[in-house]
């Protein structure tokens, strides 16, 4: 224990002294904040995907028109929930609501926040002021995200232009969700405020969401509901949870592959730097045998000062891509990674810490570097220190 | 009544060649050496005439074509780089006539460079280090960069970093190049005091100051690797 102590802080010192150490480093910093910052995204994106299916109703029915989602007439509410497994059935009034100004949509929720599934369903809990009272017009609630884009507090009126008229909305609060794509562009208001915003008219809705008693028999329930309704389309939520998945895998597998590339380029130029251990460093490794170090020494001394090198970098690298993702939100990458249909107001990543995500990225870039970076030294320590220090071979 | 003198260091027709016929140099040739433990020695010779590779020989630097070497009674001559490196770390000190300093390193951390694998120095250590760098005049320089010492500093760091490791065979490699006549003194009074506590102690020169002094024991001349038995000196200590 006492002789790699010493082996250490030896390394400790010897190391930071060379001039490619900085240089060295600085490499490793970039190329691990590179391969970390995608993997960070792609996981907080993949996280915030799930988050949301998580949320989604077992089923969604949603009605075609020429191959289209269309508004679905509310009818056969009996019948499906007859079906055996069926829960309850409940018509969603929601859409999106284009504000030019912005050049984006929000999200316009109708919704009964004074029911209990419902507030479980949107996963939100108010942050400030109050729920929309029931059966009140006139009043919404914001996400956080979006509110806070708006700069919209509350007790704040916002008019909607509606046809020739403007609909003066009134915020009563503002909410928070364990998806915070939601709190980005979402706003919440009675279903009649909702009708007329959206233009959906009474005996339709946006569409059907269908709560199942076990969600594992989904294609069963939804093939019955499809015989039932026929040109309906059944979204299954683990059909869309597998989809984003894919997405964001094949993505994150993209930009992977390009850093891969780099990673490898980085690896190839370290192999090339440190193949050739320079005559200073032979004739430090010929003193250091010539006054009773052993081969093992040195490479462990070695071993020592690139895993320290490797692992400053690594850690910088890691800090750096945790700051550039969860503090900066991932500028010029995230819009890589999410691609066209991005979300407008920005969503804001929530910070995520996964060990594996750490692990990979060591495994990737630090085990490599100190590996190759032993071959050298290992090279050198085993020639004659009575050569070494003469500069020979 | 005196008992039998202890042998430190013996060599049996030691031999280093370089190179092959015809263009074989030898540079070592058939030295037999018998040295006991407490003698200090001296070889002399002109430039190339295979001190250092003797030096080299003996602290097991350098793998010899032909002959043997004993040291405390035992051979080191076929032994495996490792042990070799055990050797130099417990039974040989050496002063490298190029100091073999590590640029880039303060003064204490070269000094104390030797006792690393072995764990970093101990407190004796380091109490016999603040001994000799004050004896030495470097005890102001401990925190000096090597590159920012004079030759003559540096030449009394590796003789310091030779004395930390107390082993029992010391090799001097022109260890007086770069001194003045009171570092020598100093230098030659601090070997006779680890000479007298037993240890053994050779010193390649070509300095009149060491062939010339009273105290060393024997001195030895080599000329083309070999030792000029004519020109041996042996003096009784008093």
């Amino acid at each position: 224990m006492r002789r790699h102590l010493a082996l250490l802080s030896f390394a400790l010192g010897r190391g930071w002294r060379r001039p490619s150490t900085f240089v060295i480093t600085l490499a490793l910093t970039l190329v691990v904040f590179s391969l970390a910052s995608t993997l960070f995204l792609t996981e907080a994106l993949r996280r915030e995907a799930q988050a949301a299916v998580a949320a989604l109703p077992d089923l969604t029915i949603q009605h075609l028109v020429a191959g289209r989602p269309s508004l679905i007439p509310v009818r056969n509410l009996r019948d499906i929930t007859a079906i055996p497994g069926v829960l309850s059935v409940r018509p969603r009034v929601w859409g999106y609501y284009f504000i030019p100004n912005l050049s984006g949509n929000l999200t316009v929720v109708g919704a009964d926040t004074t029911i209990e599934g419902v507030r479980s369903d949107l996963a939100l809990v108010i942050g400030r002021g109050r729920l929309p009272l029931p059966g009140a017009s006139g009043e919404i609630i914001l996400g956080e995200g979006l509110a806070a884009f708006l700069g919209l507090e509350v007790g704040d009126d916002v008019g909607f232009p509606v046809g020739r008229s403007t609909k003066i909305l009134s915020v009563v609060g503002v909410f928070h969700s364990e998806v915070a794509m939601w709190t980005a562009d979402v706003i919440l208001m009675s279903v009649p405020d909702a009708r007329q915003l959206l233009n959906v008219p009474e005996g339709h809705a946006t569409d059907l969401a269908v709560q199942l008693s076990t969600p594992d028999e989904a294609t069963v329930a939804a093939r019955k509901i499809e015989a039932l309704m026929p040109g309906s389309r059944i979204v299954d939520r683990h059909l869309l949870s597998r989809t984003y998945d894919l997405t964001f895998d094949h993505r994150g597998g993209v930009m992977g592959a390009m850093l891969l590339s780099a990673l490898m380029a980085f690896l190839i130029i370290a192999w090339d730097r440190l193949t050739g251990v320079g005559p200073g460093e032979r004739r430090e490794i010929g003193v250091l045998k010539a006054i009773g170090w052993q081969t093992r020494d040195v490479l462990t001394a070695r071993l020592w000062e690139n895993a320290l090198m490797a692992g400053h970098g690594a850690l910088a690298g890691l800090l750096m891509a945790y700051l550039y993702v969860f503090r900066a939100q991932a500028p010029g990458l995230y819009d890589v990674l999410v691609g066209w249909s991005s979300i407008y107001p920005k969503l804001q990543l929530a910070p995520q810490f996964d060990a594996g995500q750490v692990l990979v990225v060591l495994g990737l870039v630090v085990v490599p570097f100190v590996a190759i970076s032993i071959v050298p030294a290992w090279r050198a320590a085993t020639c004659d220190p009575h050569d070494l220090l003469r500069g020979g071979t | 009544m005196t008992g039998p003198v202890e042998e430190r260091l013996r060599t049996e027709r030691l031999t280093k060649r370089y190179g092959t016929p015809p263009r074989e140099r030898v540079v070592v040739a058939d030295v037999d050496l018998s040295i006991p433990a407490g003698e200090l020695w001296v070889f002399s010779g002109p430039s190339g005439s295979g001190k250092t590779t003797l030096f080299g020989l003996l602290s097991g630097m350098i793998t010899p074509t032909s002959g043997e070497i004993y040291l405390a009674g035992r051979s080191i001559t076929h032994l495996r780089d490792h042990h070799r490196a055990l050797v130099r770390r417990h039974l040989v000190s050496m002063v490298f006539q190029e100091h073999a300093l590590v640029t880039g390193m303060t003064l204490e951390e070269n000094v104390f460079l030797p006792l690393v694998p072995q764990g970093g120095p101990t407190e004796e250590h380091r109490g016999r280090v603040a001994t000799l760098l004050e004896r030495f005049s470097l005890a102001s320089l401990a925190d000096t960069k090597i590159d920012r010492l004079s030759a003559g500093e540096r030449q009394r760091v590796a003789i310091i970093r030779a004395l930390v490791m107390d082993a029992p065979l010391i090799l001097l490699d022109e260890p007086t190049a770069c001194l003045d006549t009171e570092n020598v003194r100093t230098m030659l009074e601090t070997l006779l005091v680890l000479r007298d506590e037993g240890r053994t102690i050779l010193i390649t020169t070509h300095d009149q100051r060491l062939t010339e002094h009273p105290a060393v024991d024997r001195v030895e001349r080599l000329v083309d690797g070999a030792l000029v038995e004519g020109a041996r000196t042996v003096r009784t200590r008093s």
